[in-house]
């Protein structure tokens, strides 16, 4: 066979691709195969210009980490790459089913800005419970996550039975791994139901913003005290998960976290609660001006720097109760640790490229109505239904998977297609979100340099990698991921 | 009280600035003010009528600029988006692409 003409060689070398950011006297470098490295500005020079050469004590590390050229490990790189991407190989992992719209708390930053309890037409029915379950279980993903929502989802008590039993059922049938999932304000938790939920393998996941006071500020309830009932299921959950029995195996619950305007400030108080009531991880979430909230942003929102500020102190409280040994972890930089450090895939939908809508995530409206994610079927809610991909009665899977919101959500949440983030030295680990640039900035595509949740992002990479730059730092960091 | 809605007009350099962002650039803004571009002296010309309050032509501008970039990124970067997008594609609908 004729020999090809070998490749022409540029001299001296450049590195291969590499994506950088300067912070003082030092650079950051990271690659699309996850991996980084911190450089003196000097040694950042002589890597750039293509001479630093192998008695250069850096050079082994980046060599190592595919930042110099004629040391690629191809095979290597590869399989890193496909394990910080492996969302790429398999389709839409959670389903997020919302059983209806009614609600009987009142909250501030309601993003599913729910009906009143009497409302009518505001439930799934049975059967499109049924078949919404059905449809998830067509999903090309062989583990899935079916999550239960409303409003308040124990409104409709029959729904979710009928769910959970064709899930468990179905599960078998499609040979997949079904995980249920509940998320729900706890205030109409009976201990039949309870039972019923742990019998079936149905992890629980709660809202707790904080100490009763903030909690009850942010969450109204006419019906009671919100965070007493919250932290009394809670605790019962917990109980029934310390006490395994044969059979089943029961979960650890879990809570989320929203951070409204009135918890800025608060972060000790707001992690402490979370301690004192056993709570391993703490979702530190920013509100989002997305449907409802956007109305309100004025009253419970902020900014990017508002926000890093508080998520900065968090982080460093956290740090400070983990050296004096309490078991507590940051979950958003615990997923992107996960990458950063693991180059694993840690299944965040909302920071990847391209980002989970549809084709990581589905979100099923009482009438069976299917959104890119339950942010895009809240922009729904308002009226505008550039996120829906079909009906679950209506359409095939194929057909939501090729439908118009799919294809272009893809394609605008596709970094390599973002001038800023084509560039960004955080590309290798973050995402941008359609629906946030649709309702901030009035297209899919946004526009990064004037885009608060990239500013935000921003922050997060930026303390996660100073955090990782101190030596003790690292150790306890690296303990997050993977957990 | 209402605040009036204005008109604007200016001219962008078509050494920065396609067509093809501008009108982009105008779908983007079609809720803030009707975009008008045609070729005008010396560049595109770029009039807004009917804008709505704090309409500024400026961040019309950035916006334009912004999606220049994305056509100018897409020239150069569309293979490997396009590999990345079309896996992802293919992938949730269940079907396998040979590499
Ligand atoms: S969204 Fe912002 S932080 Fe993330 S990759 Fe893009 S430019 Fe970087
Ligand atoms: S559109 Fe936004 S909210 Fe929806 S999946 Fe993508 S990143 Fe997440």
């Amino acid at each position: 066979m004729a020999q090809k003409n070998p490749a022409k060689r540029t001299s001296p070398a450049g590195p291969p691709q590499l994506l950088w950011r300067r912070e003082g006297a030092d650079c950051l470098v990271t690659n699309d195969f996850g991996h980084y490295a911190w450089l003196k500005c000097k040694d950042f020079n002589l890597l750039a210009a293509g001479s630093l050469g192998e008695k250069h004590p850096k050079y082994a590390e980046l060599a190592d980490k595919g930042f110099v050229r004629d040391r690629l490990d191809f095979e290597g790189l590869a399989a890193k790459w496909r394990s910080k991407n492996a969302y790429l190989g398999t389709g839409p992992g959670l389903h997020i089913l919302v059983l209806t719209l009614r609600c009987n708390h009142k909250c501030l930053y309601c993003q599913s800005a729910a009906a009143g309890v009497g409302a009518r037409n505001a439930d799934m029915s049975v059967e499109t419970a049924r078949k919404s379950v059905d449809f998830a279980l067509q999903s090309s993903n062989p583990a899935i996550t079916i999550e239960f929502q409303g409003g308040e989802p124990l409104l409709n008590w029959e729904a979710l039975k009928a769910a959970v039993l064709r899930a468990r059922a179905g599960a078998k049938k499609a040979g997949k791994q079904v995980s249920l999932a509940l998320v729900s304000n706890f205030s109409l938790m009976t201990e039949e139901k309870a039972s019923f939920l742990v019998e079936n393998e149905v992890s629980v996941c709660t809202s707790l913003d904080g100490p009763a006071d903030l909690h009850n500020r942010n969450r109204l309830f006419s019906g009671g005290n919100s965070h007493a009932a919250t932290i009394k299921w809670l605790k019962y959950f917990q109980e029934r998960y310390k006490h395994q029995v044969p059979g089943y195996r029961t979960f650890k619950p879990s809570a989320l976290l929203t951070v409204s305007r009135y918890s800025l400030g608060r972060h000790k108080e707001i992690i402490d609660e979370y301690v004192k009531h056993g709570l391993e991880d703490i979702f530190i979430r920013p509100l989002a001006p997305i449907g409802y909230a956007k109305k309100c942003w004025g009253q419970i929102g902020y900014g990017a720097a508002e926000f890093t500020k508080f998520y900065l102190a968090s982080l460093d409280y956290i740090h400070k109760l983990n050296r004096n040994g309490t078991v507590i972890r940051e979950k958003m930089a615990a997923m992107m640790l996960e990458k950063i450090v693991n180059s694993r895939d840690p299944g965040y939908v909302d920071a990847r490229c391209p980002c989970g809508a549809a084709i990581g995530q589905i979100a099923y409206n009482y009438n069976g109505d299917l959104y890119t994610c339950d942010e895009g079927r809240m922009v729904g809610w308002e009226g505008d239904d550039t996120f829906r991909i079909g009906n679950v009665r209506a359409d095939s899977y194929r057909k939501v998977m090729a439908s118009a919101a799919t294809r272009a959500c893809v394609l605008s949440s596709n970094l390599e297609s973002q001038p800023d983030c084509a560039r960004c030295v955080y590309k290798p680990y973050c995402g941008v979100c359609p629906v946030y640039n649709y309702e901030v900035q009035g297209s899919l595509w946004g526009d990064m340099a004037a885009n608060d949740r990239c500013g935000l992002f921003k922050g997060i990479f930026g303390a996660l990698f100073a955090l990782l730059k101190k030596p003790g730092g690292e150790a306890i960091l690296k303990k997050w991921a993977g957990k | 009280m209402k605040e009036e809605k204005k008109e604007f007009s200016l001219t962008a350099d078509p050494r920065v600035y396609s067509a093809e962002a501008l009108r982009l650039a105008a779908f983007v803004f079609s809720d803030r003010a009707e975009v008008c571009v045609k070729p005008g002296k010396g560049g595109l010309a770029v009039s807004f009528a009917s804008a709505a309050p704090g309409f500024h032509p400026g961040d019309f501008m950035n916006e334009a600029l912004n999606q220049q970039c994305r056509l100018d990124l897409a020239k150069k970067n569309s293979k490997a988006a396009g590999m990345i997008a079309t896996k992802a594609l293919l992938s949730a609908a269940g079907e396998k692409k040979k590499a």
